[in-house]
């Protein structure tokens, strides 16, 4: 597998599903909403319980997963608040079963305390969090991109590492979801799925394998019965999930623990125990690559962008280059941990985000070789539209500088 | 505790046939066993242990009714009593950090 | 060790972390009856707990398998377990900060689906665990370190809570009915439903301290004594008495809630199959 540095320099996608795609031939074709993309994918990667709180945008996966779930011999349940949701569908992956839930903002951050439950103890799950526009409730059914450092930093406390994925059409979201899964297995951690209003809402050309069963890309769920329950001070992938209900004498608690998973305080437990949690998946940065390039190899300057904001601007990217302009494009969609090699060229680089406040550019700019080149396109509640990116884009190239342009926020300090 | 003495009328059969064991490692001194036994077999020793404590420890095993109210009060699984058999109940104390779980498999 | 704790618990972990004299090691011993007389085995009981002084020198403790949730959330993880686990019987150990404050919300929802775990709700009155501030179950009144002009906040009983949301099994007892405790726990044990057993204890190093007046073991688990009885040694009645004994019970007569699940789905499934 070619390393980040030399793939950069090609156009593409690089994405375990380039490759599931080619390999599911036998499907259905659907004009279906990313909700229902992001269900379907779920239930194909083995999710048996969703336990959540209505909330919009996503509020459709709770009633697709309501209806399909117990067609699997799954398990919906609607808890009373996000904190319950997320507390359950852990202790439901304890139990053995893959557990899901879908949120938005105001619910993300009432999860707080059980991510980092989940974190802590090394249990799989799966949150999606549809960002709206905020702060807080904020405009209820328009996009936004507010919890980029969030979900990096979604409990409390430090000494933790996150993976999040961001998926930007109704089919990604499909084998994302199905990824989400695998790699909360594998890494032994929750992993967010960070989508926003528009792929949650739109609807959009989606191809649904039709055995889940065949898939053989889906890691299927395994546990580890014997002590070590947790080996702190390794960084090893792979390593299945403990699970609580077989009397393997396994502790599962919110403090700094032994290899017992009973509470220590020992500075050599901390640092131990730190060592697994940020290490199992620094050390794994290659396994967790994923995102998409357009003309990086001879570009001036750089269009970045995530999400349902990367439709347009990709758009923006293409129309600039029929004008003439040497313009690229970068989407992560593996936001965390994040990816500084993909900005290692030293060019100009737009950055286009959901937010006012400027959360993406700040990882640019700590990536890139000069964040003086380094530009931010912010805006809220709509998504940027060709022409002005195509403004910002040419006004960079040609002037060092984006133009003001009506609601575009610009100033990061 | 004068009025719960007074009033915790607990079954009592006949001294002389009870073993009483006190993990004295495990004490921590709180006095219940020694304020609630109707009959003073419990009295304090005079040397601390590992935890710093004065434990209790078994004064006059022969006075022993087997009411089982230190057995029920003891907030720290330190006491034993039973039947006499001829072979003395195995209690053994055990501290932190010390013997491995007892039915959990260690792995390779 | 006597001989149930040798059988059941994490002998690493004991002597516990509890203070001398505290009421959670006596009622752990009596759940250890429970466990024993009703012929479980360690690998059929998982023990949770959450934080505070109950949660935190119970969890652990147990030798089998157990977790301990961020505050208050015991249910909300015990409510994921018993979906995937639903066969093994469940002692959720949370005290009142957990159960009746910052838990509340929880509580009455699984009392409502009727979930078939047992709440030991150990009670001391306050939150011990951070010094002695007043928590929902003072008693009117009390000094305590936040309130140090008196408890000026009515309490509430969980017991009236959890039963109006639809327990099937409530009941109440203090740190000087062991007998009544083990055997109102063997019976919400056998309950296939929501258990509520409130059990009120002495703290000595906070709640006696401040409130009471005192860290005598023996005077603070006499002032339970008189609360349990209603009075004191002097023949003079207390300030108010705990109502202790089953309040509720119809064990059984609800189906329980994950049970109500796997039901539907045999329902939708068998539909599916009958197209």
């Amino acid at each position: 597998m070619a390393t980040i540095a030399r793939a950069a320099a090609k156009d593409g996608l690089i994405a375990p599903w380039v490759e599931w795609e080619r390999r599911c031939t036998q499907g259905r074709r659907l004009l279906e909403a990313g909700t229902y993309a992001l269900t379907e994918g779920a239930i194909a990667a083995g999710c048996r319980v969703f336990a959540g709180y209505p909330i919009t945008p996503a509020t459709d996966i709770a009633e697709y997963m309501s209806k399909r779930l117990p067609q699997v011999g799954g398990y919906y349940m609607q808890c009373e608040d996000e904190l319950a949701g997320m507390h359950t569908c852990a202790g439901a992956s304890l139990g053995g079963l893959k557990a899901m839930t879908a949120t938005s903002g105001p619910g993300y951050t009432l999860m707080h305390d059980a991510y980092g439950w989940a974190l802590t103890n090394e249990i799989p799950l799966v949150v999606v969090d549809a960002m709206r526009v905020g702060p807080i409730s904020g405009i209820t059914g328009a996009p936004g991109q507010g919890e980029f450092y969030v979900a990096r930093y979604c409990t409390h406390g430090g000494n933790f590492e996150t993976i999040v994925l961001s998926p930007s059409s109704v089919q990604e979201a499909f084998w994302l979801t199905i990824d989400a899964f695998n790699l909360s297995e594998r890494f032994r951690t929750p992993v967010t799925i960070l989508t926003d209003q528009v792929v949650s809402d739109m609807w959009e050309d989606l191809f649904v394998p039709d055995d889940y069963d065949a898939l053989d890309f889906v890691v299927p769920r395994k546990h580890n019965l014997v002590a070590p329950f947790f080996p702190l001070g390794t960084a090893d992938l792979d390593v299945p999930p403990n699970l609580v209900g077989q009397g393997t004498g396994v502790c599962v608690s919110a403090y700094t623990h032994t290899e017992e998973g009973y509470d220590i305080e020992e500075m050599e437990a901390q640092w131990a125990q730190t060592y697994r949690l940020v290490n199992k998946i620094r050390h794994h940065r290659a396994e967790l690559a994923r995102y998409e390039t357009l003309g990086l190899e001879d570009a001036e300057v750089v269009a970045v962008a995530y999400g349902a904001d990367a439709r347009t601007v990709k758009t923006a990217v293409r129309e600039a280059r029929r004008r003439g302009l040497r313009a690229g494009f970068i989407r992560p969609i593996t936001l965390w941990p994040f990816l500084d090699e993909l900005f290692a060229r030293d060019c100009h680089y737009v950055v286009c985000e959901l937010n006012y406040d400027g959360q993406l550019v700040r990882e640019v700019m700590r990536a890139a070789p000069d964040k003086g080149k380094v530009h931010f396109m912010g805006k809220s509640a709509e998504l940027h539209t060709v022409a002005e990116v195509v403004a910002g884009l040419e006004g960079v190239a040609r002037a060092g500088r984006i133009p003001e342009l009506p609601y575009i926020w610009t100033e990061v300090r | 505790m004068a009025l719960f003495k007074l009033e915790k009328r607990a079954p009592k059969g006949p001294a002389g046939k009870w073993d009483v064991v006190v993990g004295e490692d495990m004490c921590k001194a709180c006095g219940f066993c020694l304020n609630i036994c109707p009959v003073d077999v419990f009295a304090w020793r005079t040397t601390a242990n590992r935890l710093g404590w004065f434990p209790m420890y078994v004064a006059k095993e022969e006075n022993c009714v087997g009411c089982m109210l230190c057995y029920q009060i003891c907030p720290d699984f330190c006491i034993d009593v039973a039947v006499k058999t001829g072979s003395r109940i195995d209690s053994p104390t055990v501290g932190r950090g010390g013997a491995p779980t007892p039915n959990m498999k260690i792995g390779g | 060790m006597n001989k149930l704790a040798a059988k059941y618990l994490r002998p690493s972990q004991i002597p516990t972390k509890a203070c001398h004299g505290c009421g959670i090691g006596m009622i752990e011993n009596w759940l250890l009856q429970a466990i024993d007389e009703l012929g479980l085995k360690q690998e059929d009981v998982i023990f949770g707990t959450g934080i505070g002084c109950v949660g935190r020198q119970t969890f652990a403790t147990w030798g089998g398998d157990n977790f301990g949730a961020t505050h208050g959330r015991a249910l909300a993880v015990a409510t994921g377990l018993k979906l995937a686990q639903p066969d093994k019987k469940y002692l959720i150990v949370v005290g009142d900060g957990d159960a009746a404050a910052i838990g509340t919300s929880h509580l009455i929802h699984a009392a409502r689906r009727n979930l078939g775990v047992v709440v030991i709700c150990e009670d001391n009155m306050g939150y011990e665990s951070t010094g002695g501030q007043f928590s929902p179950t003072t008693p009117a009144g009390y000094v305590t370190n936040s309130s140090p002009y008196g408890m000026v906040e009515p309490p509430f009983d969980p017991c009236d809570v959890v039963q109006a949301a639809g327990a099937t099994f409530v009941a109440e007892t203090t740190a000087t009915q062991w007998h009544q405790t083990v055997k109102i726990v063997k019976k919400a044990l056998q309950n296939d439903g929501f258990s509520f057993v409130h059990v009120r204890f002495p703290c000595n190093e906070n709640f006696g301290a401040y409130a009471l007046g005192t860290r005598d073991t023996g005077k603070n688990l006499e002032w339970i004594y008189e609360h349990t009885q209603g009075r004191k040694a002097d023949g003079s009645a207390t300030d108010f008495t705990w109502a202790t004994g089953i309040k509720h019970d119809v064990s059984n007569s609800r189906p329980e809630f994950t049970k109500i699940l796997r039901d539907m789905n045999a329902r939708v499934r068998a539909k599916a199959e009958a197209r």
